[in-house]
């Protein structure tokens, strides 16, 4: 790994940007976003180098693993613009690419030109909760998960899980066909947890949520068991399986995803959906706060330095992005970022205190709406204005994915931690001062980057300094 | 929080009972934007307190008492004076009509003209000395939005300063680059380092050429002058020239009285960073001027004069400029007049 980062010590002017959010925080739409702008000049006035014309181009470079696909740029980028757009399907393998860019300094010892490589990785978002079981016993998560599934939000979401849970004896004798059906059930738990209408984030392992191409490996076989504290598993047993399988899952898996795409970043860019998570309730904030926690903690930070950036690089930048900001008018982007900056205030304060700089936005890589004044019964509301995606429904509205609305979201609460208040998951439309619903991406010009809400900024605070 | 917040909701935009009214292309942040006369939001009762108007606190308060005495005492005069003046004109005119009424009419219209030119004058010696002080409004307000990244207050303050340079053809694609980022979603700070690049870094680029022009032009003339007091005249009508042009580039235009006013600041302001900028130009003062003057003692006055214009040329580019230097450094000496330290080197 020193090797490699000396390398690239040398080489000069690189970048090695981690793009890191939970599924569906809009990854893929943010990198082909990134991509898109640079190649195309976008309209980045917020991004120094480019508002001074300084940029004089940027391209694709074939990226530095042999071994990792390429990150599907140009397919990304003709779902979000072609005729039928939608976003991007959810990514199931890592990928990677390089963007070089190639721009003159404003140093005081006159123009020079310059290139700068930015490494780029997509990865399942899903896999991102592996990340935390690093560090955890099979005990440990076994105790952690079930706590968690029988807490009361939770629990009818995996009533069968449970059923089958009781009836499993962690000393019966080792059998492939109940570790299958463990493994199936809490599976099936974890995807229903996931879905939209309860947005939970902390479930993991990953894999089993997007297993790639270990899917029915022995690696992925295996499910938490009720055990006691202390007690040693006899050999032979469930438990004594269970727990093999779940080290070969960290060693095998969980590793070397860690090793190879985030022990060595410089900046680290943060996605997260808060907007799922608030439409969800207060238990889905916080489970989405906690979440972000143990990601974070995976990250290596601290200020960079030149024999730290050679033998263990540090993440000195971390911007905090909360994505999807074209879903509600400009005007609620302050109370979205101060929801965000209470959701992860303990990842802030730990990156803070060893001296890296921090920033939280309200981001939207590909804006997919426009802003209008609402005039209903006498009030005159803040809305947005867009296509609602198929199926999408409010109040009595059901949403057809082709005509558009005008849609006032709701106000976000002044104070961030009234978000926070409560028990409720899957709250009812009824019980919720707003409501956010998923719009398609918006109608472009050909060839033309589409819209965006402060991707210059982010883009600025993340390697802006490079490019001065 | 018990009061009734609105409700979510959507409306179909193909719905018959729902009427667009669709302004051209970006809807409605265009529309609410506040017009360019609306006071500066929230800073406007605050006291201002930014390098232009430098007074010691204390000092301030003490000159308080004194400065009731001598409003008292220049009030008296003046109204004596203009008393006085307004007789001598009445008694003039009787005399001329005293002597031939054709003469009289002519006293009268004279007499007029002086009126008109008069009151002209004043006119536009208060139109320059507000906007001046406009100018250092804007200059605080700006600080003060972009440290607390209030886009509202931001939008408001960059079409300000956008309509300051509304004449300047040269500054259009900077204003339309403005115009465009303030109907965009841009953060309030980040709204601002817009402005300041399209709009006053063309400006501190021409500011500069004009102080190292002066300085060039200073620092010459007093190494070959053969007189000591044609140095004194010539750096004085440059400085003076200098403070003019600066103050103009930024759109200040000062007339006489807001020009002493101007030079009263600039003396707070060098008397203040003077002390600071230790690192900067003193150093290299007393090293240039020490490496000149062993060479020649007219050189080394030259290059003595020609920092002293570059410095009165940086306190007014600081002064006079409608916001502070945020997304650079602020130009230092030896960025303005590199020639007059080079020049000691080469002696």
């Amino acid at each position: 790994m020193a090797a490699r980062s000396l390398a690239d010590y040398f080489a000069g002017g690189a970048v090695r940007l981690g793009v890191t959010g939970l599924s569906r925080a809009g990854k893929t739409v943010f990198i082909t976003a990134l991509i898109d702008n640079l190649i195309n000049r976008g309209r980045l006035p917020v991004l120094r180098a480019a508002a001074e014309g300084r940029i004089a181009r940027a391209y694709l470079e074939p990226q530095p693993d042999d071994a990792v696909p390429r990150f599907a740029y140009e397919e990304h980028r003709a779902a979000l613009a072609g005729p039928d757009r939608h976003w991007p399907h959810s990514t199931s393998r890592i990928s990677q690419l390089r963007l070089a860019i190639e721009f003159e300094r404003a140093a005081a010892w006159g123009a020079r030109a310059s290139t700068l490589t930015l490494d780029l990785v997509d990865y399942p978002g899903e896999w991102l909760l592996d990340l935390p079981l690093l560090g955890k016993s099979y005990a440990e998560w076994s105790r952690e998960t079930i706590a968690a599934v029988r807490a009361p939000a939770r629990a009818p979401l995996a009533a069968e899980w449970n059923l089958f849970l009781s009836s499993l004896d962690p000393a019966a004798e080792a059998e492939e066909e109940t570790a299958r059906k463990a493994a199936a059930l809490f599976t099936a738990y974890l995807g229903k947890a996931r879905a939209d209408l309860y947005a939970l984030s902390t479930l993991p392992p990953g894999r089993f949520l997007m297993p790639g191409e270990l899917a029915g490996s022995p690696a992925l076989t295996f499910a938490p068991l009720p055990l006691d504290e202390g007690v040693v598993a006899a050999p032979g047993s469930l438990a004594t399986m269970m727990e093999r399988r779940y080290e070969a899952y960290k060693t095998h898996v969980a590793r070397p995803f860690f090793r190879d795409h985030f022990a060595r970043l410089d900046r680290q860019i943060v996605l997260v959906d808060a907007l799922a998570a608030l439409n969800s309730g207060p238990t889905a904030l916080a489970d989405l706060e906690n979440a972000l926690v143990e990601v974070t903690r995976a990250f290596r930070v601290g200020r960079a330095s030149t024999f730290a950036s050679i033998f263990r690089p540090r993440v000195d930048r971390i911007l905090f992005a909360a994505t999807k900001a074209d879903h509600l008018h400009h005007v609620s982007h302050d109370r979205l970022e101060a929801i965000l900056r209470a959701l992860t205030g303990r990842a802030i304060a730990r990156a803070e205190g060893v001296g890296a700089a921090v920033d939280v936005i309200a981001l939207s890589a590909v804006r997919a709406t426009r802003e209008a004044e609402l005039r209903h019964a006498g009030e005159i509301l803040p809305a947005i204005v867009g296509t609602p995606e198929k199926g999408e429904r409010l109040g009595d509205q059901v949403f057809d994915g082709v005509a558009e609305a005008a849609v006032f979201p709701g106000q976000l609460p002044e104070d961030p931690q009234a978000a926070f208040a409560g028990e409720a998951l899957a709250q009812p439309e009824a019980d919720a001062d707003w409501r956010f619903l998923r719009f398609r991406p918006p109608a472009t010009a050909p060839g033309a980057p589409a819209p965006h809400i402060r991707l210059d900024r982010a883009l600025q605070f993340l390697f802006g300094d490079r490019l001065a | 929080m018990s009061e009734r917040r609105p409700r979510p909701r959507a409306f179909r935009l193909d719905d018959e009972r729902v009427a667009v009214d669709d302004a051209p292309a970006p809807a409605a942040p265009t529309a609410v934007v506040r017009s360019e006369s609306a006071e500066i939001p929230a800073f406007a009762d605050e006291p201002l307190d930014d390098a232009a108007h430098v007074v010691a606190p204390a000092e301030g308060a003490r000159r308080r008492g004194r400065l009731r005495l001598s409003t008292l005492a220049w009030t008296g005069l003046g109204g004596l004076v203009s008393l006085g003046v307004g007789l001598w004109v009445n008694d003039l005119l009787q005399r001329l009509y005293a002597r031939a009424q054709a003469l009289g009419a002519i006293g009268l219209i004279f007499a007029a003209l002086l009126a008109v030119g008069v009151v002209g004058l004043a006119a536009r010696e208060i139109a320059a000395l507000m906007r001046q002080r406009r100018i250092a409004e804007l200059h605080a307000a700006l600080a003060r939005a972009r440290a607390s990244d209030d886009r509202e207050a931001a939008r408001a303050l960059v079409a300000r300063l956008a309509a300051l340079y509304q004449g300047r053809a040269e500054a259009a694609r900077g204003r339309a680059e403005v115009a465009e980022a303030s109907r965009a979603i841009v953060d309030g700070r980040d709204l601002i380092d817009v402005a300041e690049r399209a709009l006053l870094r063309p400006l501190d680029t021409r500011a500069q050429a004009e102080i190292a022009t002066a300085a060039r032009r200073v620092s010459m003339v007093t190494a070959i002058s053969p007189r000591a007091v044609l140095d004194v005249l010539f750096v004085t009508a440059q400085i003076v020239r200098l403070t003019r042009r600066i103050a103009e580039l930024y759109g200040g235009r000062p007339g006489f009285l807001g020009f002493v006013k101007l030079s009263r600041s600039i003396f707070a302001h060098i008397a203040i960073t003077g002390g600071m900028a230790v690192g900067d130009s003193v150093l290299q003062q007393i090293v240039g001027h020490g490496v000149a003057s062993r060479v020649s003692a007219r050189m080394g006055e030259g290059v003595l004069n020609g920092l002293l214009t570059a410095r009165v040329g940086l306190s007014a580019m600081a002064l006079c400029r409608p916001a502070p230097f945020m997304i650079d450094k602020p130009p230092g000496v030896a960025d303005v007049a590199p020639f007059l330290f080079g020049a000691g080197k080469r002696g």
